[in-house]
Order: C-alpha cells, then sequence, then structure tokens
C-alpha cells in the first residue's frame, strides 16, 4: 500500500484503511479549496474590482452600429462605406448590451453543429499550447543533456 | 498496469474533454455548460485528493534545488486557486441549475467578471498543466492504446 500520504491507522482491514486514507486526504482538500473560496469571497467584500477594471458597476455597454461620420459631415478617417449605403451618413444606432450580472440563456442553441467552430477553436488552442510546451521540454532536456555530455 | 495508473489517465483524460467542452459555452449552452462546470468542480476535488501525496511530497522538496517540479508546482498551484474560483464563481452565478435545486444565486458583476477572467486563465493553464506531464501520459497511453495482435494457438 502506498503509504507516502502517511501512515495507515492501524488496526483496520487494507480496504478500510484505504478508504480512511481517502476520507482524510479529501478532507485535507476540501479544507484547501474551502481556502480558496473564502478568499475570493474577502476578494468581493473588501476590493470587489479585478484587474485592468475599475470599481464593479452595472456591466453595461454601449455598441455603436452605423456609419460614424465626423461633425462636418465627411466619414470618419479609415471607415468602412456601409454596404449598400442605405444608412444616411450621420445616422448612428446604439444598441444597449447587457455584459452582467447574468449570462443569456442561449437555451435554443444546445449542441448546435454550426457552433462547433467554438469547440473546434478552444481544443485547437489547447493542442497549440500543448505542443509549444512539449517542444520547449524537449529542447530543454536535450540542450540539458548536451551539457552534462560536455562535462 | 497497476489500476491506479489506469484510472489516473482515464480520469485526467475525462477532465480534459470535460473543461474543453464547459469552455465552449457558444456549443454547448448554458444548461450543460452550468451542470458540466458542477460535475468539473466535483473531479476537480477527486483528482486532487487522488494525488494529494504529490502536492504533499513535491511541497516539502520545494527547497531542494529541482527546476521542473518547482515550476509544475507553480503551475498546479496556479490552476488551483484559476479553477476553484472559476467553479466558485460559476455556481455564485448558476442562472440554471442551482435555482432548478431552488438555491438562489448572487447575480453579482464581480462574480461574473471573475467567471470570465478565471476561465480564460484555466484555459491557458490546463494545457500546460497536461503539457508538462506529457511523459507519463505518451508512456501510459502507448501502453494503454497500443494494438496487441491476437495469438495463434499452436
Amino acid at each position: 500500500m502506498d503509504r507516502r500520504g502517511g501512515p495507515s491507522p492501524a488496526g483496520l482491514a487494507p480496504g478500510a484503511a484505504a478508504a480512511v486514507k481517502f476520507l482524510r486526504q479529501f478532507a485535507a482538500m476540501a479544507a484547501v479549496v474551502a481556502v480558496v473560496v473564502l478568499g475570493g469571497l474577502a476578494w468581493n467584500h473588501f476590493a470587489p474590482s479585478l484587474p485592468g477594471e475599475g470599481p464593479a458597476g452595472g456591466g453595461r455597454t454601449l455598441v455603436a452600429r452605423g456609419h460614424i461620420v465626423l461633425p462636418s459631415g465627411k466619414p470618419r478617417p479609415g471607415a468602412r462605406p456601409v454596404p449598400g449605403g442605405k444608412l444616411p451618413p450621420g445616422v448612428v444606432t446604439v444598441t444597449p448590451r447587457n455584459n452582467g450580472p447574468g449570462i443569456s440563456l442561449m437555451l435554443g442553441g444546445l449542441l448546435e453543429p454550426v457552433n462547433l467552430a467554438v469547440l473546434r477553436h478552444t481544443a485547437f488552442l489547447e493542442a497549440a499550447v500543448i505542443a509549444a510546451v512539449v517542444l520547449l521540454d524537449m529542447g530543454y532536456r536535450r540542450l540539458r543533456r548536451a551539457r552534462r555530455a560536455k562535462t | 498496469m497497476a489500476a491506479r495508473t489506469r484510472l489516473d489517465f482515464w480520469f485526467d483524460g475525462v477532465i480534459l474533454v470535460g473543461y474543453t467542452v464547459a469552455y465552449s459555452y457558444g456549443w454547448t449552452g448554458v444548461v450543460i455548460h452550468e451542470w458540466l462546470g458542477i460535475g468539473l468542480g466535483i473531479a476537480l476535488l477527486l483528482h486532487l485528493t487522488l494525488h494529494w501525496d504529490w502536492v504533499v511530497r513535491t511541497t516539502r522538496r520545494l527547497l531542494r534545488p529541482s527546476g521542473h517540479d518547482k515550476l509544475i508546482w507553480a503551475v498546479n498551484l496556479a490552476l488551483l486557486f484559476a479553477m476553484t474560483l472559476c467553479v466558485a464563481s460559476g455556481i455564485a452565478i448558476s442562472r440554471v441549475a442551482l435555482p432548478e435545486l431552488g438555491i438562489y444565486t448572487l447575480q453579482s458583476p464581480f462574480w461574473y467578471r471573475l467567471h470570465v477572467l478565471t476561465a480564460e486563465v484555466t484555459v491557458g493553464l490546463v494545457p500546460v498543466h497536461v503539457a508538462l506531464r506529457w511523459r507519463w501520459i505518451a508512456g501510459v497511453g502507448r501502453r494503454l492504446l497500443a494494438w496487441r495482435p491476437a495469438r495463434r494457438p499452436r
């Protein structure tokens, strides 16, 4: 039996000892997780803002859509022309978007094949990071081996 | 191969796939996202419990000069913080799963932003956490998934 986590309780059958050991480790881990969660609660209580942001607000942003023009009536430099030219110059539509506290339920879009691109993107991102770290690790080990061989 | 090694390999694989699916919120929708997130929280606790020996052993050895172990330990600690806060903040802003159980959640902008931030940190750290163990994964995977032709009786 693996005794690296501490001695097994005396006088117990191997199965029971393993269960006791598992429960003891589970309790230790739950305590660590509870400390982290309490840290989050304390963060919310004492300084409710996150890195790179101001204090927590209502979470509402304004999304401007349309053809933005300068006060002179000319289009903003670099602005793309309106497709079809349907919007008259100077018209700006403003759509309030609620970014919080909640998120849209998206109940209609469960596991839609059309949204598989999102999953593919996440998988690609993870695979790219894994590949990069593996390559770095291999390079590092090769370098270390070469150094050892020299000495 | 030891049953424990097999358990670690498949259980960790399921957690990785589960996290990848849960992060792809645009595909799963909120209901699956939330239940999967709660499941991942429980799986995270079990994963940490199964590797508690490693945590204790490596923490004790931190003073000894071993760069690789220190890096893995630091990544794992950061991941512990990020994933725990991600699951906790997800529970705090739950709109379907917990209200369905009759538990009404906080719905504060702080927890929403913390959830987004920690999810982004986690999606960066999970593959690093996996990749730092690539030799073990490759070794066990090769043995587990190796195609063994059936021997012909003589």
